[in-house]
């Protein structure tokens, strides 16, 4: 008797776990389904769509005028780059010239866009890992900044509606010019800060080096693109790989660690405040050399029309390939509206990440890949 | 000249408004209870009644200042760490209610017992409410013994002393964590009850290193007894176990025989009470205390550097073990926010809340206040005792003395010792106390087996090296003790 | 490997170390936050915050020419424009203008097409409120006065209009004697204006809104009455002549130019005024505001 209960195998079960829509660190809405053993993920899928706008449907029941308005909430957080997708796009097919001095500040903003973007990633990963009082206030400090000239040149520090179809929709006075100089002067030594306190922390170090390792096939084969593919290994930034506007132009190096095995948590991490840095150095440049001139060559009035036809273009937002493809008819109002969005497939790769993993390291690992949730429900 | 003294300037306002704001009404309700009372009982009718109702009053003091301090003292903690993680992060801070912000703590304390109090359905409601009551209990308890050791031995406070008060002080320590785990347990939450569980193991295995780290101090000090580990340490920096549990003292004496300052009859070392050796006269030149205290010369002085070293690693081993007993950042894992909601309290609300989260405050004091006691000399001056008498402190001690002279002989409601001792022990407290504020301000979270790890595979073993090195150093030096 | 662990142990140390004296010295520094209701930092001109209609700031003529341009792009439909053939001149007149401010999204797309740049977006964002429906101006809450109308002309660079064509409908004339009076009350306020930024456009609103902003001082649970009140108020206006109802706005908007005026100065003299004088001074607003209404009704 005793040793027939022995010998039998302790019987245990999978446990499910939801985590979300409503918990304090799921980035917004969503839900994961998780299949635990013990404390171990042996599966995960996330439960898309609780941000659902149909965002898509929208633009082709709005006037091209309206619907500029409309798409910086698809990425709340890099409104900027999801407007330059589309004005792009609709330029492409338009065949508009974009005047030089609307280019050069298009990359201004969508860089110091980028450092808000990655800055709010950098805040909110330390809450994540629990460094929950002290920390996470530094990279809001600077990033408030950014938003204050956000707001004078767009009206609005998130939904900026800045980069139309054309152009750009201001032009800002000298004055704004130097204060964003000011902020790129001080802004590295605020880095280095950052660096101090974060880079090196043994327990920073511990929680994120060897975690959540994304090997570089696996990434590719998810269409996993931004910081996240860079730190496995691959280059493509679309800056460099398929350089549009003025980036050409530009000096400016794409960082990517070269790890065979796949980029961890930790490398996710550097390679960001890395970019934070260039893109700091690609402002610089543009405020040296921006010239004078027109910023807008469309007329932006309400019953505003695009050529007909297909037209397709992608920019590089912070996180990752952001593509937007468009039908037009030739009417006021686009035909058909695409996204290809970064978060969608950054996402989707994270429940393979996750499997193998304890419970804690959840948080870590999916707030490595930065997903913006709205971003991947549009 | 720097640009946030404002903000500066107005937590240190903040500070001393409400440490006079919790010392005074609590040494006057024990000077009143305690003191006059008594005295004017049996001064009015000598008999046996009224001076059994004294002693009882007598005894009862210290718990009834307990009682008034700990909700106060942890009021103005919550205040400080806000305020202080304000200066940290740039911000201003809590500042609206009363001048500065100064009181909002305690509106947030009358807000939190004003509201509902829920217990989820499906909760063990006895266990639900048992558990922040005994969450509480011991930091009241437990902070006895230390009233008198903290206080230099007041005699209003003698009565709290006990000749294993350290070890009545862990014993204390180690009974929230059932709290917790009964938290986890009846709240019927999945999170709460992981956290509960995470707190068992957690406290579980930093207690060792906690422990062993205290029973090395009391190794050095050869007691366990609060009170004397505390007052061996006087006269200061060099005499405080922090210097190497008393390795510095005969440099400490050295230079008061060399400077010629009247100095207290030495303690005979034990050398000299062989019988077999001629009993050495006073040392009377810098070489010879050297040489009566640290008779192997050169062994002697290595193994004194060596416990210095070894106590310094203690502290940081009793702070490290401090931090995740009371469950603070970076060992915060039981109310863990992103992983566990808030763990054991998730389902708290109202009073009980208020209860735990009083409670954690009260316990980040008294662990404070042990690595007082323990390593920094209680309520010692640290300024040691030549150099004090070359200061120019006559002229304010005597008129101080002129104007404190009717209070202290009259009246016994301020003694100068006292005064002294509670303000030392008061700055080295809130240091500490400052110091755990800036660790959360920094610093993020271990995982939970990293944490198992930590504890286990690190800390244990170096409590254990550290207290065999101190057991084999301590012989070739003379120490407290 | 033991002087490996050590090496390790004393370079976490250090490196923690770093971290927390990097933590401690941010303490010297200036605190980046405010002190929010007393001071309100600078809100840049094109902030797109409530909207407003502005009148000709140097003859108070109302600038809105009812041509729904607005209503037509707004992605929200939030804007209802209600506007008549005035009988007389054969012209577009303006009865009524609500916006929704509960359905707006704050895009600015209505500013950018309005051709006579009379709706704009203010630098106001101090819109919470009790109910939803208090949310709703109505045109008597979203035109300007002539010193904010002026301010915001000047902040946002944009072109003075030109005054209307002589032969202005018979209501306006009781309006353009009016004006005179409210720009004589409320010069100091004007003067206030640019020295205090932001804070025209809240003062406005909290005179524009007497009703409404009798709640800070009435129990909450009576403020869903006041804030009805005013809808009522202009429904038989709309009803009656259309001639009086375009004379009515601009007659009340000159009345809160003098509120405008009390409450933008005192804080003028007083920069540190407490809040309890504040709240006297909110106080003092709606019960005029409320004295105006009555008069009118
Ligand atoms: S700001 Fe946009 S949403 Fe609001 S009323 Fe104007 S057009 Fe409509
Ligand atoms: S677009 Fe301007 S003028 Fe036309 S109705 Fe709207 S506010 Fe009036």
């Amino acid at each position: 008797m005793v040793s027939d209960t022995t010998s039998r195998p302790l019987k245990t079960d999978e446990m499910i776990i939801n985590m979300g829509p409503q918990h304090p660190a799921t980035h917004g809405v969503l839900r994961m389904v998780l299949t635990l053993d013990g404390e171990i993920v042996t599966h995960a899928e996330a439960v898309i769509g609780h941000l659902h706008r149909a965002q898509e449907w929208q633009g082709q029941n709005r006037t091209w005028f309206q619907y500029q308005a409309l798409i910086d909430r698809v990425d709340y957080l890099s409104g900027m780059f999801t407007s330059w997708a589309l004005a792009r796009s609709a330029e492409v097919l338009d065949g508009c010239e974009v005047p030089e001095r609307a280019e050069f500040l298009r990359v201004i903003v969508s860089e110091m866009n980028r450092i808000t973007s990655h800055l709010l990633w950098l805040g909110t990963y330390l809450i994540d890992l629990g460094a929950m009082f002290g920390f996470p206030f530094y990279p809001f400090r600077e990033r408030e900044k950014l938003l204050d000239l956000f707001e004078e040149i767009a009206g609005q520090r998130m939904m900026f509606n800045y980069i139309r179809i054309g152009g750009v929709q201001r032009d800002p006075k000298p004055d704004w010019f130097t204060r964003l100089r000011a902020f790129t002067k001080e802004f590295p030594d605020r880095v280095d800060e950052y660096e101090a306190i974060v880079t090196e922390n043994p327990i920073f170090l511990k929680r994120t080096k060897g975690i959540g390792i994304l090997p570089l096939e696996l990434a590719m084969d998810y269409g996993v693109t931004g910081p996240s593919l860079r730190a496995s290994g691959n280059n493509l930034d679309l800056r460099k790989t398929k350089p549009y506007s003025i980036y050409p132009k530009l000096e400016f190096k794409v960082h990517t660690l070269d790890k065979p095995e796949g980029g961890d948590t930790w490398d996710r991490y550097i390679l960001r405040i890395r970019e934070l840095r260039e893109s700091t150095e690609i402002i610089k440049q543009c405020l040296d050399m921006i010239p004078e001139g027109p910023i807008m060559n469309k007329k932006q009035i309400a019953g505003m029309r695009v050529k007909a036809g297909e037209g397709f273009s992608a920019v590089e937002s912070p996180r990752g390939t952001l593509g937007c493809y468009i039908i037009s008819d030739g009417s006021d109002k686009p035909f058909r509206f695409r996204w290809r969005n970064p978060s969608f497939c950054n996402l989707a790769v994270v429940g393979e990440m996750l499997v193998g993993s304890p419970i804690a390291d959840i948080m870590a690992i999916f707030g490595s890949v930065d997903v913006i949730l709205p971003d991947v429900d549009r | 000249m720097i640009p946030n003294a404002p903000e500066i300037g107005k937590l240190l306002f903040i500070i001393c408004f409400w440490i006079c704001a919790i010392f005074l009404p609590v040494w006057l309700v024990s000077w009143a209870v305690g003191v006059l009372l008594p005295m004017l009982l049996e001064q009015g009718s000598p008999s046996m009644a009224m001076t059994a109702t004294a002693e009882t009053l007598r005894a009862l003091t210290p718990i009834i200042s307990v009682m008034v301090f700990i909700p106060i003292n942890a009021m103005f903690m919550v205040l400080y760490e806000r305020r202080a993680l304000a200066l940290f992060t740039v911000r201003l801070g809590p500042n609206r209610v009363g001048p500065d912000g100064l009181l909002q703590t305690a509106a947030d304390a009358v807000k939190l017992l004003f509201k509902e109090d829920i217990t989820p359905r499906g909760a063990d409601a006895f266990m639900f409410t048992l558990a922040p009551i005994i969450f509480f209990a011991p930091s009241i308890f437990g902070a006895l013994p230390l009233l008198a050791a903290i206080t230099n031995n007041h005699s209003l406070y003698q009565i709290t002393n006990l000749p294993t008060g350290i070890f009545y002080i862990l014993a204390a320590a180690s009974l929230p964590v059932v709290a917790l785990v009964m938290a986890g347990w009846s709240s019927n939450n999945k999170y709460s009850l992981v956290g509960g569980l995470r707190a068992a193991a957690q406290a579980i295995s930093y207690e060792i290193p906690l422990v062993l780290s205290l029973v090395t101090v009391c190794l050095m000090a050869g007691s366990l007894d609060v009170v004397k580990i505390a007052q061996q340490q006087d006269g200061g920096i060099l005499n405080w176990n922090i210097a190497g549990g008393g390795a510095l003292r005969g440099l400490d004496k050295a230079i008061q025989t060399k400077l010629g300052v009247e100095t207290t009859p030495l303690i005979t070392p034990q050398q000299s009470s062989d019988p077999t050796e001629t009993p050495v006269a006073a040392p009377t030149t810098f070489e010879e205390v050297i040489h009566q205290y640290y008779p192997f010369e050169f062994l002697s002085y290595i193994s004194a550097g060596v416990l210095i070293f070894c106590s310094f690693i203690l502290l940081g081993l009793y702070l490290t073990g401090a931090c995740a007993e009371i469950n603070r950042i970076p060992f915060d894992l039981p109310e863990a926010e992103s992983e566990l909601v808030s763990g054991y309290n998730t389902e708290y609300s109202g009073i009980k809340f208020a209860i735990f989260f009083l409670a954690e405050f009260t316990n980040l004091f008294i662990v404070s206040s042990i690595a007082t006691v323990m390593f920094l000399g209680g309520g010692d001056n640290p300024i040691p005792q030549w150099l004090l008498n070359k200061m120019p402190l006559e002229p304010i001690q005597k008129s101080l003395g002129a104007i404190l002279s009717p209070f202290i002989n009259g009246l016994h409601l301020i003694d100068p010792d006292t005064f002294w001792a509670a303000f030392w022990v008061i700055f080295k407290v809130y240091t500490f106390v400052f110091i755990a504020i800036l660790i959360r301000g920094t610093l993020p979270r271990f995982r939970i087996d990293q944490l198992m790890d930590f504890g286990w595979k690190r800390l244990v073993p170096l409590s254990l090296i550290a207290f065999l090195v101190v057991v084999f150093a301590r012989v070739l030096v003379v120490c407290h003790g | 490997m033991g002087s490996n662990l050590i090496g390790r142990a004393f370079e976490s140390f250090k490196r923690i170390g770093e971290g927390l004296r990097t933590v401690l010295m941010h303490s010297f520094r200036e605190p980046i936050t405010k002190t929010y209701p007393d001071t309100v930092s600078q809100i840049a001109p094109h902030f797109r915050g409530r909207l407003a209609l502005s009148v000709n700031p140097d003859t108070g003529e109302h600038l809105c020419i009812s041509c729904r341009q607005c209503e037509r792009v707004c992605p929200d439909k939030c804007i209802e424009i209600t506007a008549h053939k005035s009988p007389e001149t054969n012209k577009l007149e303006l009865i009524d203008f609500k916006i929704d401010h509960g359905l707006c999204m704050f895009c600015g797309l209505c500013t950018e097409v309005c051709p006579t740049t009379c709706i704009i977006n203010t630098n106001d964002f101090e819109m919470a409120d009790y109910t939803r429906e208090s949310l709703v101006y109505d045109l008597r809450r979203l035109t300007l006065t002539q010193e904010e109308s002026a301010f915001y002309f000047e902040a946002k660079d944009m072109p003075k209009p030109k005054p209307k064509p002589p032969k202005p409908a018979p209501g306006a004339a009781p309006a353009a004697g009016a004006a005179p009076a409210g720009a004589k009350a409320a010069p100091v306020g004007a003067k206030a204006a640019p020295a205090e930024g932001a804070k025209p456009a809240a003062a406005a609103a909290d005179a524009a809104k007497p009703a409404e902003s009798a709640k800070p001082a009435a129990a909450p649970a009576e403020a869903a009455k006041p804030a009805a009140a005013p809808l009522e108020a202009t429904k038989p206006a709309e009803d009656a002549k259309p001639a009086e109802a375009a004379a009515k706005p601009q007659d009340s908007s000159t009345e809160p130019a003098k509120t405008v005026g009390d409450t933008t100065a005192k804080p003028e003299e007083k920069p540190t005024a407490s809040p309890e004088v504040k709240e006297a001074e909110k106080e003092k607003a709606p019960e005029q505001g409320a004295d105006a209404d009555k008069k009118e009704g």
